[in-house]
């Protein structure tokens, strides 16, 4: 049996949807196969939690949302990262390091 | 940039709903079915598929409620539903509504209003620019530990080597008879030195400032005037700068207009030079004179001026021994000047207001209580759908706010069409008394207090309501909490008797000591005695002889009226604020510290002034029209200068001699009479108490005309008939001596001593209000409770009267609960009012002849209440013996 998804850390779904966003504008769904896939499936996001933080995300104006149609003709919000957004996944980024390699050491300590 | 956004958007949803709400759906439907579509590529029917992406992410709708619920709008939302559903829920039970709108209404109402007093009086700030700087100062007895005015030639001295203030001003009270243009008017004035307008920084609108040449003795005869004035006799008109005024006979030329509202301490309409006053006045050192007033330099703290002003007295000291020996000086806030001591009475009524607004919060809250019985299951329903414990606190909160917003609107409208004209106008002894209004202060206060109030009486029922216990409220229809709800109710109940004895003691003991003040023997008689001023034409006055004549023959005129008993004129009157304390010695031997010698009252009167007050005379004799400035001094003396001084030895025939540099005597003790209250029908131990008078027409030529002379002497009529009868005739005979003579301040002497009791009454009559209207709330309250009780009893009553109990039974056990209540309250009550009363004495000095732990008036207070209890009791009591046992058995 595969394992079940795991929740994610407090505060680190903002990081991943930027970072997810980093790469190319993509809609909702696109955000949650992407970050499911990358995961490996260890994280699945629920389509509640994932659109809020979209929202916290727009108002904040870490990214830009625009209507477009999508492949097989339907219409979806496609997001981009605004410079603001890149220097926040930046520092977030540079955040989140330092504190892996802090927990890895005081991990490895015992 | 991301705050504009974040508002941008919440407000876009906020006001196109329907838009941002089909744009949500669009895109989440989006996201379903593209997971779906993905399902069905790995193979899924679409049945499956739609099913298994409804598992991971639960139904759009619910989707969309997350999202929603994220932005600050949602927060705006609620709140916007809860008040639209409060106020229809209100709307269904207007009975409930009306009568906690208006209990709450005369709660805040009164608050607002009294702390419309407190802000106008106590907390705005003083109407001159950076008044945070303006200080007075004043000479200090060290022997007495009094402050005193200072002299004029001190004043002098300090203004001209103090470093600590920017500017230093000097003024002194002056009184004018305005004889031209216009009618015959008697004014306050004032004199001023030339630097103090500029001290208080008043910027003239017309005309100028005195020049430091006016103000110098012989200066030109020029004068400042009131805006009202300026209104009133020249309308307005800007030319009346360079006109001539005609002041005590002479003819002063206006130089200034104030601006309006311009006001230092007391209504003042013409200002003159200082320095032209009397010279008997201001040239001894050694007299009292002026009040000095300064403004801080920049950076200087109020000790640094204290210590630099004491260091230059010391020098005064040094150079001038005989008059300045046992002086110091002291610096002292403007504000705390001006304001005074009433501040301890009004923060006693200001916590005597906030109690009668815990009574009335106390009052909603049962309401609530017992209200909320009739929803209990529409909160279970509520629960079981899913509402959380907050929401539901939350909204029953937003009901209680409309109620207190509600009550502060109708309670800000009687506050201010109501109370606080009467307010304004029995205050009107206070000072600043003309600041009091609504103004944005006050209303900021009373938004203030309404959302505390929602909140203090909501919260216990909101808790209350929103615990019940989902099964048995849905099951029993209501009848699972009502064990914890009655205890609070009678808590409540508890809580507002005990208020209300304590408010009820504060205002008996207020009573009982007006009560004792009327009934003190003020040593003289106040019943028919017309008091008034008069000014004479400045013709009839010009030299001290003719000042004595005119008096002279205006007394013998007024001892001929029909129905005059005996008048004649007097310096100073009992009761009244004007005093005239002086330092005294036996003998002519003068005491080599003049400040430390012991003081008296010196009351210079005519020979008639004994009878017109019925003062009573205990020995040897008063005065004569014989003993005047050309026969050898003479001196009556009051029982109390008698006793304390003379003690054993016999006053009579002895000389005394006072007053300041050059003294007064010595003088021939000639009489003793009876002493007289003069500081107040209350307690007047702290003031001088020794007492002597001096004959009016003994006094020396330059002090009759002086600017403190004759003029500003009041004359005493004694007559049976009403003062309405007498005045025209008395107007009759000063008109016919000269026509442009005024004659004002009327006052009967009952009037004078029950005007001197005024720092008692008004507290009173508050108090007295705020007692009575705690009493309605209180009686409300506890009538509301138990006849509450009554309904939720009805089963148990039926079964008491089905097994055999009497009417009077019944009838005595709901009076009894009633009782309970009310005793605990009042045992409570009594503890706290014999620690709060002590405010009475201690904070504010209001009581006189009664303890504050008076018992009687603790006993007459609980009876009184008690007995209301009894009687709010009593309709629910009727009510319970009329219950029908098979009926209310029937009813289960």
């Amino acid at each position: 049996m595969r394992d079940q998804p795991s929740d994610l850390v407090q505060g680190t779904l903002d990081m991943l949807i930027l970072k997810t966003l980093a790469l190319e504008r993509m809609h909702g769904y696109g955000i949650s196969v992407r970050i499911e896939q990358m995961s490996k499936g260890v994280f699945r996001l629920n389509a509640g939690s994932l659109f809020l933080a979209i929202q916290r995300l727009e108002r904040d104006a870490l990214i830009d949302g625009e209507w477009k149609p999508t492949e097989n003709n339907r219409r979806a919000r496609y997001y981009t990262l605004t410079a603001k957004g890149r220097k926040r996944l930046d520092s977030e980024t540079r955040e989140w390091g330092r504190q892996v390699a802090a927990i890895g050491r005081i991990l490895e300590a015992s | 940039m991301s705050l504009l956004r974040n508002i941008t958007s919440g407000l876009r949803s906020l006001c196109r709903p329907d838009q941002v709400d089909r744009e949500l759906d669009e895109e989440l439907r989006a996201y379903q079915e593209m997971a779906i579509s993905d399902k069905m590529k790995q193979g899924m029917s679409r049945k499956d598929a739609v099913r298994a992406v409804r598992l991971e992410n639960g139904s759009v709708d619910v989707t969309k409620e997350i999202v929603r619920s994220g932005g600050w709008e949602s927060f705006v939302e609620t709140c916007w539903h809860d008040l639209r559903y409060g106020a229809r829920t209100l709307r269904k039970s207007p009975g409930f509504t009306v009568v906690a709108v208006l209990t709450l209404a005369l709660g805040i109402g009164a608050n607002t209003a009294m702390f419309s007093v407190i802000e106008g009086v106590l907390l705005a700030p003083l109407p001159y620019s950076e008044p945070d700087r303006l200080v007075v100062v004043w000479e200090n007895n060290l022997h007495f530990k009094q402050v005193v005015w200072p002299s004029y030639p001190n004043f002098k001295d300090w203004q001209s080597s103090a470093r600590s203030f920017r500017r230093m001003a000097a003024m002194k009270w002056r009184y004018y008879d305005l004889t031209s243009p216009g009618s015959p008017e008697h004014l306050l004035g004032a004199g001023i030195s030339s630097s103090f307008l500029d001290t208080l920084d008043v910027k003239l609108p017309f005309g100028r400032d005195f020049s430091t040449q006016e103000d110098q003795r012989g200066g030109a005869p020029v004068v400042i005037i009131s805006n009202d004035l300026w209104r009133n006799r020249f309308g307005g008109n800007p030319q009346a700068v360079g006109e001539a005024v005609t002041l005590n006979g002479v003819d002063y030329t206006i130089i200034g207009i104030l601006p309006p509202r311009f006001q230092f301490d007391e209504r003042v309409d013409v200002y003159t030079p200082l320095a032209q006053g009397d010279p008997l006045m201001l040239d001894p050192r050694g007299a009292p004179a002026i009040v000095s007033i300064a403004r801080l330099n920049l950076g200087v703290s109020m000790a640094q001026a204290q210590a630099e002003m004491s260091a230059i007295q010391d020098h005064l000291v040094q150079l001038y021994p005989d008059a300045n020996k046992g002086l110091g000086v002291s610096v002292v806030p403007l504000r705390q000047v001006l304001i005074g001591d009433v501040s301890g009475t009004l923060l006693v009524l200001f916590g005597a207001v906030g109690l009668v607004l815990l009574i009335a919060c106390a009052n909603v809250a049962n309401l609530l209580l017992a209200r909320s019985v009739g929803r209990t299951r529409e909160f279970a329903i509520r629960a079981a759908l899913g509402a959380s414990r907050s929401r539901t606190v939350r909204q029953l909160l937003t009901e209680s706010t409309l109620l207190s917003l509600g009550g502060a609107a109708l309670g800000l409208t009687i506050a201010n069409w109501g109370v606080r004209p009467v307010l304004t106008g029995m205050l009107g002894s206070l000072p600043r008394s003309e600041n009091i209004g609504v103004n944005t202060p006050v209303l900021l206060f009373t938004l203030f207090v309404s959302i505390a109030v929602a909140v203090l009486f909501g919260l216990a029922p909101a808790l209350k309501n929103s615990k019940t216990d989902l099964q048995s409220a849905l099951k029993e229809g209501g009848r699972g909490a009502t064990t914890a709800r009655h205890r609070v109710q009678n808590s409540l109940v508890i809580l507002q008797m005990a208020l209300t004895l304590m408010l009820l003691v504060g205002a008996a003991l207020l009573f009982r000591t007006i009560h004792r003040m009327s009934d003190t023997n003020p040593g003289f008689d106040t019943q028919h005695v017309i008091t008034f001023k008069v000014g004479f034409s400045p013709s009839l006055t010009k030299t001290a002889s003719g000042m004595r004549t005119a008096y002279r023959q205006l007394l013998e005129r007024l001892r001929t009226l029909p129905g005059v008993q005996a008048a004649d004129f007097t310096y100073i009157v009992p009761l009244k604020s004007r005093d005239n304390v002086a330092p005294f010695w036996i003998g002519s031997q003068m005491p080599a510290v003049v400040r430390a010698a012991p003081r008296m009252m010196v009351f210079d009167t005519g020979p008639d002034y004994l009878r017109a007050m019925s003062i009573p005379l205990l020995r040897g004799r008063f005065f004569t029209e014989d003993d005047t400035s050309k026969s050898p001094c003479v001196a009556a003396i009051d029982d109390v200068l008698a006793s304390t001084y003379f003690r054993g030895q016999d006053p009579l025939d002895q000389t005394i001699t006072f007053g300041w540099t050059p003294p007064w005597g010595p003088c021939r003790i000639v009489g003793v009479v009876g002493h007289v209250r003069h500081w107040g029908l209350g307690n007047e131990s702290s003031h001088t108490q020794a007492q002597a008078y001096y004959p009016l027409y003994q006094i020396p030529d330059q002090w009759v005309t002086g600017s403190e002379g004759f003029p500003t002497t009041t004359i005493i009529v004694r007559t049976p008939l009403p003062a309405a009868a007498v005045i025209p005739a008395i107007k009759n005979v000063l008109y016919g001596m000269g026509k442009d003579q005024p004659i004002y301040n009327v006052e009967s002497m009952q009037e004078i001593a029950s005007e001197s009791m005024s720092a008692q009454r008004f507290p009173m009559i508050l108090l007295g209000a705020f007692a009575g209207l705690a009493l309605l709330l209180a009686s409300v309250g506890i009538y509301g409770v138990i006849s509450y009780s009554v309904t939720q009893l009805v089963q148990e009553i039926g079964i008491r009267m089905a097994l055999g109990a009497e009417k009077q039974n019944i009838f005595g056990m709901v009076i009894a609960q009633g009782l309970r209540l009310a005793l605990a309250g009042l045992v409570i009550g009594a503890g706290a009012a014999l620690v709060l009363t002590r405010l009475l004495v201690t904070f504010a000095n209001l009581l006189y002849g009664v303890k504050a732990s008076d018992p009687l008036t603790f006993i007459a207070v609980s009876t009184l209440l008690t007995a209301i209890a009894v009687l709010a009791c009593y309709i629910p009591a009727r009510r319970a013996t009329r219950v029908d046992p098979l009926v209310a058995l029937r009813y289960e």
